[in-house]
């Protein structure tokens, strides 16, 4: 198991190298570079930039080194800790990830939370009582889940809201709220806000987790375990859930690793949509304006903790599963 | 003493007592707004009469406003650093709100010598940056030894301070209150750059706070002094610190001029860039009530425009027109009571949306058929403007050639303006085949007279009103037998080809037309803007003094001339220049003009006062910033 391990954190540092060089390579890919993408904005905005202006500018954001420079200047700080400044933001990239990163973790984590709440049961009680009501109940509500983005459900849901009520329900909080000391007005305002993209987000997973779960459970009901445990007079629903369930449930938590980064990177449409102070917004911006170092950064990240998250998920799978340490 | 000698000194007395008590009297009838009442009684600022110029800058206003409340925006954070400066719109000079006019702001005056070669700026005698410091003329003379000289700082020369031979105009500051910009020809076009020299797109602003900037800069600062505040801030070079430090919207500990300065804390960055009145500010309305009336301007963030529009239909913005999509009207009219706005339209100032041909193209045979006047003027003639207006701008911008407004005294007249614009596909196919496309293909498209394929593309930028306006461009050519496809790039890609000559035709905005002579004209074919590039290698030709590129045939040569001289000539001659400029320009059709005075609405929130009914709307006017945002008030119900 150590040995195991060992192996597995052995490959991190090679991996997160190519890692780097690819994502280097993609955010160099389109055309230009950071200016001239700022200029073009500029000049989308009504500003006709000079050529003096642009030179000028391409020395105040130093990007007058050549491309392979730019890489190790960014690798060295990297290896040093240090995520470097963003071009577009101009503010310490660490800082601008962790001005971001509790509405992030929180929005993600309730989410998930929600999630995880309501599509066990719901999984639960479809493969129990399979064909009835409730079964047809949750799989309608299950397909026009996953059959609908959840960035469109968020629009409609703005919409509606703005033309019925008159009400802005985009952001984390009212514009008045924001950058008050914590308060009971404060958090009251933040869950008025935050219900509405945890429900949206939720709704997707939901979907998704409680058709899983009721192929698992669908799968393990008719084994004989559960004939033999019942035939023993077991009541019926302490049967169900201390046996088939627990066996439903470990193809589940295996995928509990790949929430790892998502928690970090959030949803980046929805939260774009809704105009959340997350990290997946500020992901996009910085990749369409082609801010090396933010997209660098957040994507290194990303690819960090895909790797743990991955390591996390083999590990539970090892633990459970001795035929998987024994090969190793 | 005799007595004429003892009356004249009775009478200066008496001058100078009556002086005095005007003075004092004009002094006692300022008055400020409460929340800095009570920093005067708290004992934390000097009384207004102590932080307002000898002579402020009086802004004509409607009606006396009421001080307090927040003006409300929304912004996108630091990539929009634009919507800052045209709030504040922090400059020596500015335009007036009808686009027509330079008028002195942070100085008194701005005057030149008779042949336009020296400007002499006028400043406020005990105007103040808003630490309450002086603002003197070193504080220009320091921008222009430390930064526009400053190799480092600026390895090119600011244009708008060149020569003709390339080298720096002087400046030379007689004294505190005066400066003398001194160039080795005429150069009427001062002012208008002037007006524009107020921090945006990020080049440093020509007045800075010497006192506070000195200390990130060799010149002045101590040597190991500097060194310790770049290694603190973990900067690599002193260049880095200063632009860290030099523009006020980043570093709210930088005093400004301006009517608003960020507070405390308080950046591009944050998720409400806030900003709060200046003590200091310069202006003050007819009765002396020392401006702006609003106490607080609030940036809300937003991860996009769309975002934007919601908060704006929701009544949550009180003046904003950036990032306002004309397509969002519905909506907003349906909102608007709701919200206590109104969606007013602010047309653009003049120009038009443009297709153009690239007129040095690679390929021979399609130059070739670019060249010829007749096939320019078939294709304008097939464009159906009138769709294009109905179907992209809800029937509100009008078909037009890309000229200053009508308004405008460099407007070349109406017929200039609708030069080539009537609809017409028959003229058009006749044209057409007099140029040498009357063979035709299986399929009915026109081909060139050697039999070769003809096949236009469009290339533009996906985003906005481009996609649908090439669309049915591109049909109308497809109409009169000239096969068109188009080419949706990302906006970055499109200006890369474009600026590399790459493109066939391209498609863009020619807004900014009402400004020859100054900037960076769109129609003047020696600045690459790489924005609507018509020509690139003739830039290239103009740039490089002959050079590189191709070199441009007379009458490109001509209307380059023009504009030269247009900033070497006085006002009255400068129109008439503008006006052949523009007749030219419509002429040559090398940007063809589709429709113009396009609609572009601001949400207004209905309880602000003194906002002007028209205003002119342009990027060099820094809308709002020149309708004098600092005399809105909230009306109190």
């Amino acid at each position: 198991m150590v040995r195991y391990v060992i192996r597995r954190l052995l490959i991190v540092p090679p991996l997160i190298l190519v890692f780097s060089v690819i994502i280097f390579i993609i955010i160099q890919a389109p055309p230009g570079d950071f200016l001239s993408a700022y200029i073009a904005q500029l000049a989308a905005q009504g500003s006709n930039v000079s050529m003096d202006q642009a030179e000028n500018l391409r020395q105040q954001y130093g990007l007058n080194e050549p491309l392979i420079v730019q890489y190790f200047l960014w690798m060295g700080n990297l290896l040093q800790g240090n995520l470097g400044i963003s071009l577009d933001m101009r503010q310490p990239v660490a800082t601008i990830i962790a001005d971001r990163l509790p509405a992030t973790l929180l929005l993600a984590g309730l989410s998930f939370t929600v999630t995880w709440i309501l599509a066990v049961p719901m999984g639960v009680i479809s493969a129990v009582r399979q064909h009835s009501f409730l079964d047809y109940l949750f799989t309608v509500i299950s397909y026009v889940g996953v059959a609908t983005p959840n960035f469109m459900i968020a629009l409609v849901l703005l919409w509606y809201v703005l033309s019925n009520f008159g009400i802005n329900l985009s952001g984390l909080q009212s514009a008045d709220m924001v950058g008050e000391p914590l308060s009971f007005a404060v958090v009251l305002d933040l869950l008025n806000h935050l219900w509405i993209p945890v429900l949206i987000l939720a709704l997707d997973g939901t979907a998704r987790l409680s058709r899983i779960m009721r192929a698992n459970l669908l799968d393990e009901l008719g084994k004989p375990y559960v004939e033999a445990a019942r035939a023993r007079g077991l009541s019926e629903w302490d049967l169900i859930i201390r046996y088939p369930v627990r066996m439903a449930l470990n193809p589940l938590i295996s995928t509990v690793g790949w929430y790892l980064p998502r928690l970090f990177s959030g949803s980046l449409i929805v939260a774009t949509v809704m105009n959340i102070p997350s990290i997946g917004p500020t992901l996009l911006r910085a990749l369409t304006s082609q801010d090396m170092f933010l997209a660098g950064s957040i994507l290194m990240i990303y690819s960090i903790l895909v790797i743990i998250g991955t390591l996390i998920s083999d590990l539970l799978l090892a633990f459970v599963d001795p035929r998987i340490r024994f090969e190793a | 003493m005799n007595n004429q000698k003892f009356l004249s000194t009775v009478v200066l007395a008496l001058i100078l007592m009556l002086g005095g008590v005007w003075v004092a009297g004009a002094q006692a009838e300022y008055s400020e707004a409460p929340m800095l009442a009570e920093r005067v009684e708290a004992g934390e600022l000097p009384p207004v009469e102590e932080r307002l110029p000898e002579n402020p800058l009086v802004m004509q206003v409607e009606e006396i406003g009421t001080y307090g409340g927040a003006w409300r925006r929304g912004f996108l954070g630091p990539s929009d650093y634009n919507n800052h400066t045209r709030a504040v719109y922090d400059a020596l000079v500015r335009f007036n709100t009808t686009g027509d006019q330079v008028l002195p702001h942070l100085i008194e005056d701005l005057s030149s010598n008779d042949d336009f070669t020296a400007w002499t700026l006028d400043m406020r005698e005990g105007a103040k940056w808003s630490d309450g410091e002086d603002f003197t003329s070193e504080d220009i003379m320091f921008w222009y030894d430390g930064v526009a000289l400053n190799e480092d700082l600026s390895p090119s020369l600011p244009a708008w301070i060149s020569n003709s031979d390339g080298s720096a105009a002087t400046f030379e500051a007689p004294d505190e209150y005066t400066l003398v910009v001194t160039y080795d020809g005429p150069n009427t076009a001062f002012p208008l750059e002037l007006a524009n020299k107020d921090g945006a797109d990020r080049t440093v602003a020509p007045f800075l706070p010497a006192h506070y900037m000195g200390q990130f800069h060799p010149d002045v600062a101590d040597a190991d002094t500097l060194d310790a505040l770049i290694d603190e801030g973990g900067f690599n070079d002193w260049t880095e610190l200063f632009i860290a430090r030099v523009f006020p919207p980043d570093n709210p500990e930088r005093p400004s001029m301006a009517a608003w300065v960020p507070v405390e804390g308080s950046n591009l960055s944050s998720q409400v860039f806030e900003l709060e009145r200046n003590p200091y500010y310069v202006g003050v309305d007819s009765e002396g009530n020392q401006l702006p009336y609003f106490d607080t301007l609030r940036f809300s963030f937003f991860s996009d425009w769309e975002n934007v529009n919601l908060s704006a239909a929701a009544g949550e913005i009180d003046w904003q027109q950036r990032g306002i999509s004309v397509a969002n009207l519905p909506v907003f009219l349906d909102q608007a009571g709701a919200g206590d706005y109104t969606p007013t339209n602010l047309p653009t100032f003049g120009g038009s949306q443009v297709v153009f041909f690239n007129m040095t193209y690679e390929d021979d045979q399609y130059r070739g058929l670019f060249e010829q006047q007749d096939f320019r003027q078939a294709m304008s003639v097939a464009i159906d403007r009138e769709a294009i207006n109905e179907l992209v701008y809800l029937g509100l911008a009008e078909p037009r050639q890309p000229v200053p407004a009508p308004y405008h005294v460099y407007y070349p007249g109406d017929e200039v303006a609708q030069l080539y614009t009537e609809f017409d596909q028959e003229a058009a196919s006749s044209l057409l085949d007099s140029v040498g496309l009357d063979q035709r293909d299986s399929e009915g498209f026109r081909t060139f007279p050697n039999g070769d394929r003809l096949e236009l593309v469009i290339e533009g930028s996906g985003e906005g009103v481009y996609s649908d306006m090439m669309e049915l461009v591109a049909q109308d050519w497809n109409d009169v037998g000239v096969r068109t496809d188009i080419r949706l790039q990302e906006r970055s890609l499109y200006f890369e080809r474009a600026s590399g000559n790459q493109h066939m035709i391209g498609i863009w905005g020619m807004d900014t037309s009402a400004f020859p002579f100054s900037g960076n004209p769109k129609t003047d074919p020696a600045y690459a803007s790489g924005i609507a590039d018509w020509g690139p290698l003739w830039i290239q030709w103009f740039q490089s003094d002959g050079a590189q590129g191709v070199e441009p045939p007379e009458n490109v040569k001509q209307l380059r001339e023009l504009h030269e001289q247009g900033r070497l000539s006085n006002t009255e001659a400068q129109v008439e220049i503008a006006q052949e400029i523009y007749t030219q320009w419509a002429d040559t059709l090398y940007q063809i003009g589709l429709v113009g005075m396009t609609p572009s609405f601001a949400i207004v929130s209905d309880n602000l006062g003194n906002v002007p009914e028209v205003i002119a709307n342009d990027w060099p006017l820094r809308t709002p910033g020149n309708a004098q945002p600092e005399t809105w008030f909230f009306r109190s119900e």
